[in-house]
């Protein structure tokens, strides 16, 4: 008890620093969702494109432009302060159609004229580039048969054609993948959270007059760990909560739903493993300066690694091997593959549990490391 | 005498360990994170063949004819093909559709289907080509007819001359069309946009280096620490212990700057562009305005050298992430929409500088950024030199 009093004395001393880290890592959670809901719509049916039109009086060109107006967004600029270029290389748009002067005219008369395109190569991109092939198309063939009024009507016909499309899956995939781009955000927030703070207010109990004072104790080892070890529980538990009603409120009622609950576990467990991998670390490092360097190269380490910054479908297969001995890696892979889970039943769950295993052996491993290390410390003393 | 104080400003910043890991060793590192990580990000953007697999749900001239105009389009050794074919029974189709080794199938039948997983751009791709094709077959159809009509009897009572006609003329058309283009391709060589991350990094780099003259002139404020209480009441000018701090701390932070420059150059491979003296200048510019940076914040401030430090870092890292660090776009959103914001914002002109040199050699913007560094840094410096002056310690 006498363990737990002190710390929850340093955990009020220190409370300054510990709000404000909190703070901005809650912030920077919510901020990278709000920042990634666009992103999100990649999987959007309408691309984003810029149309240059030189030939706004032409009635082909005014059709062109309608039926892009159907099928993409047309974006507007705001060409004061960027440039075309600029809105392409950050992918602002993905498609430039620059329409020459007399487009419509030179159609008419067979003279073949040649859109100007620009394209970043991309799905989108190729995607525009169908749909004005398909246009183009449509319009040549039907020009040596039929006059200009006709021709337009022709051409509006024709291309309402559709073919029907089933749908396989019945998992509502964007609030999914929301909810994993959250819990994987939270990957950073949980690790950097944990390692900052415990590591931060143990740092006053491994000064050496403390450390000596506590050595010379009637207390055994074990349970001066063990008191440490839930005062620090009390501090994880609550950053997770945190986490928790944050995701509640920021994504809605999509949480409750079995899939929602199972990401919620994830978390909780990976909670317990940043809470381990933490109290050992601050058992190896005893210079407070270098508790800031250890957090952002963990942190940040494994957050690029494992995908919790970038997604794990598009990082590289090397990396991703490397990423296994990291705990990250495998909250996360449950994250994704969560995602996709159609059903759940006990065959479906297996890769879960398995990654779950995983992690509880991680939390083991560093608990026991821990043991070790004051052990040896100890005996320096 | 004239180095004396330029030896010793210099050997305290090398020695000191923490220091040298925030400058040094830390953007490397980081650098090495971002070089994991996005090396593979857009390769998987660019277009690659959507895999697709086709069932014959009904055999006959129709079906025919749509096969064989996928087929034009799914070509194997066509580098531009939209599609990679699979011939499969709509047991294989559903079962392959499920653990995702095609993205849909396609139900070849009078009223052909396209069966998905889940709402992709890939998806909306298939969908928008098998409308074309479908597309195609109708126009076809109706000028067939109405060329029917105009045929011999003879002609008119032999249908599968007909259709044959009908068939080959798809096969024609669509011929036709893949040699066609309607469009003049004129997009920019280089989009890789992954590039800012690592033009912020150096931004960082440039801006944490403040730290080295942040610290140097504290060494020397009397208010400051008890050895800048010896250094003032020594007889040494202070112009003189003021020009050898910021020399020391400007050499350190290139030493910084440069290391990370060549290990993103041979190391990381992070495309600068050809233009080397641009880089180079931009890089010496940078620097500067980082150290006037700091040195502002070390004359300007009264508060402790923690504090002075917690201010710079979090400075750099809120510039920083203005310029695009955490999500590249950020720079482009605040680009258009608060211009103002990121032209007076160092890390941003920096930035800018390294992806004017990259994307289009575009010089007028080029030297607008190092013109506006170089106004940040004067003015800075302009004010930290003004405070210096007039500082008198009647008491401390």
């Amino acid at each position: 008890m006498t363990v737990f009093k002190a710390y929850l004395k340093v955990l009020d001393k220190c409370k300054v620093p510990i709000i404000i880290y909190t703070v901005c890592l809650i912030f920077f959670g919510a901020f990278s969702l709000e920042s990634n809901r666009e992103q999100m719509n990649f999987t959007k049916v309408k691309p984003d494109i810029y149309i240059i039109n030189h030939d706004e009086s032409g009635t082909l060109t005014k059709n062109l432009i309608s039926y892009l107006e159907e099928n993409t967004n047309i974006k507007t600029l705001n060409e004061k302060n960027i440039t075309i270029e600029d809105a392409l290389f950050y992918r602002d748009i993905s498609y430039v159609v620059e329409i020459p002067k007399g487009f419509t005219e030179d159609f008419l008369k067979n003279r073949q004229p040649k859109l100007e395109v620009k394209s970043v190569g991309d799905y989108e991109a190729s995607l525009t580039e169908e749909l004005l092939e398909r246009y183009m198309n449509t319009a040549n063939i039907y020009l040596t048969y039929f006059n200009e009024e006709e021709l337009l009507e022709k051409i509006s016909h024709t291309l309402k054609e559709e073919v029907e499309v089933e749908m396989t899956s019945t998992l509502d995939s964007d609030s999914l993948s929301e909810i994993a781009t959250f819990y994987n955000f939270a990957n950073y927030a949980l690790l950097g959270g944990c390692i900052y703070v415990i590591c931060l207010i143990l740092s006053s109990f491994q000064k050496d007059l403390v450390k000596k004072r506590t050595i010379i104790s009637s207390l055994p080892l074990k349970q001066y760990n063990r008191s440490l070890f839930i005062a620090n529980s009390l501090f994880a538990i609550v950053l997770w909560l945190v986490y928790v009603l944050l995701s509640i409120v920021m994504l809605g009622n999509s949480i409750f739903e079995i899939h929602g609950v199972f990401f919620i576990l994830n978390s909780f467990l990976f909670t317990l493993v940043c809470l381990t991998l933490s109290f050992l670390l601050s058992s190896l490092i005893d210079n407070k300066e270098a508790i800031n360097g250890v957090v952002n190269v963990i942190a940040l380490g494994s957050s690029f690694l494992c995908g919790s910054f970038v997604p794990m479908s598009v990082l590289p297969k090397s990396v991703l091997q490397i990423a296994r001995v990291l705990p990250s890696y495998w909250y996360i892979h449950t994250n994704e593959y969560l995602k996709t889970l159609e059903v759940v039943n006990f065959s479906s769950c297996k890769q879960i549990l398995f990654n779950s295993s995983v992690l509880v052996l991680f939390a083991l491993l560093f608990i026991f490391l821990n043991h070790e290390v004051t052990k040896r410390k100890q005996r320096i003393k | 005498m004239r180095l004396h104080h330029f030896k010793y400003a210099l050997k305290i910043l090398i020695k000191n360990k923490m220091l040298i890991f925030w400058t040094f060793a830390f953007p490397i590192i980081l650098g090495i994170f971002f070089h994991m990580a996005f090396s593979n990000i857009e390769t998987s953007e660019k277009f690659q063949a959507i895999e697709v697999g086709v069932v014959t749900n009904e055999e006959n001239m129709m079906t025919k004819s749509m096969k064989a105009a996928l087929e034009m389009l799914g070509n194997e050794d066509d580098e531009n093909a939209i599609f990679h074919l699979h011939d499969l029974s709509l047991e294989n189709a559903e079962e392959s559709l499920k653990n995702k080794k095609i993205t849909a199938y396609i139900l070849l039948q009078e009223k052909p289907k396209v069966v998905i997983h889940s709402n992709s751009i890939e998806s909306t791709i298939t969908k928008q080509v098998m409308e074309q094709i479908v597309e195609n077959q109708s126009i076809l159809m109706n000028i067939a007819e109405e060329k029917m009509a105009e045929m011999s009897k003879e002609e008119f009572s032999n249908p599968e001359v007909t259709y044959d006609k009908i068939y080959q003329k798809i096969i024609e058309e669509i011929n036709l069309q893949r040699q066609n283009t309607n469009t003049i391709d004129k997009s920019p060589k280089k989009l890789s946009y992954t590039m800012i991350e690592f033009y912020t990094l150096l931004a960082m780099s440039a801006l944490y280096g403040g730290i080295f003259g942040l610290i140097s002139i504290n060494q020397i404020l009397a208010n400051m620490s008890s050895k800048g209480k010896r250094v003032a009441v020594s007889p040494e000018p202070k112009k003189k212990l003021v020009i050898g701090s910021v020399i020391a701390s400007y050499l350190v932070q290139l030493v910084g700057i440069f290391l990370l420059f060549f290990f993103t150059i041979f190391v990381l491979h992070v495309d600068y562009g050809e233009n080397i003296p641009g880089i180079v200048l931009l890089l010496f510019v940078s620097s500067l305005t980082g150290l006037s940076l700091g040195v502002f914040i070390a004359t300007i401030s009264k508060a402790s050298e923690n504090t002075k430090t917690g201010i710079l870092i979090s400075l750099t890292m809120f510039t920083c992430f203005l310029s695009g660090m955490m999500g590249v776009s950020m720079k482009y959103i605040v680009d258009s929409n608060i211009p103002f914001i990121n032209q007076i914002n160092p890390a941003s002109r920096i930035t800018d500088g390294f992806y004017s040199l990259y994307y289009n050699n575009d010089f007028s913007r080029y030297f607008e950024n190092i013109f506006s560094l170089l106004l940040i840094a004067i003015i800075l410096i302009g004010i930290s030199v003004h405070t210096l002056r007039r500082q008198q310690y009647d008491s401390i």
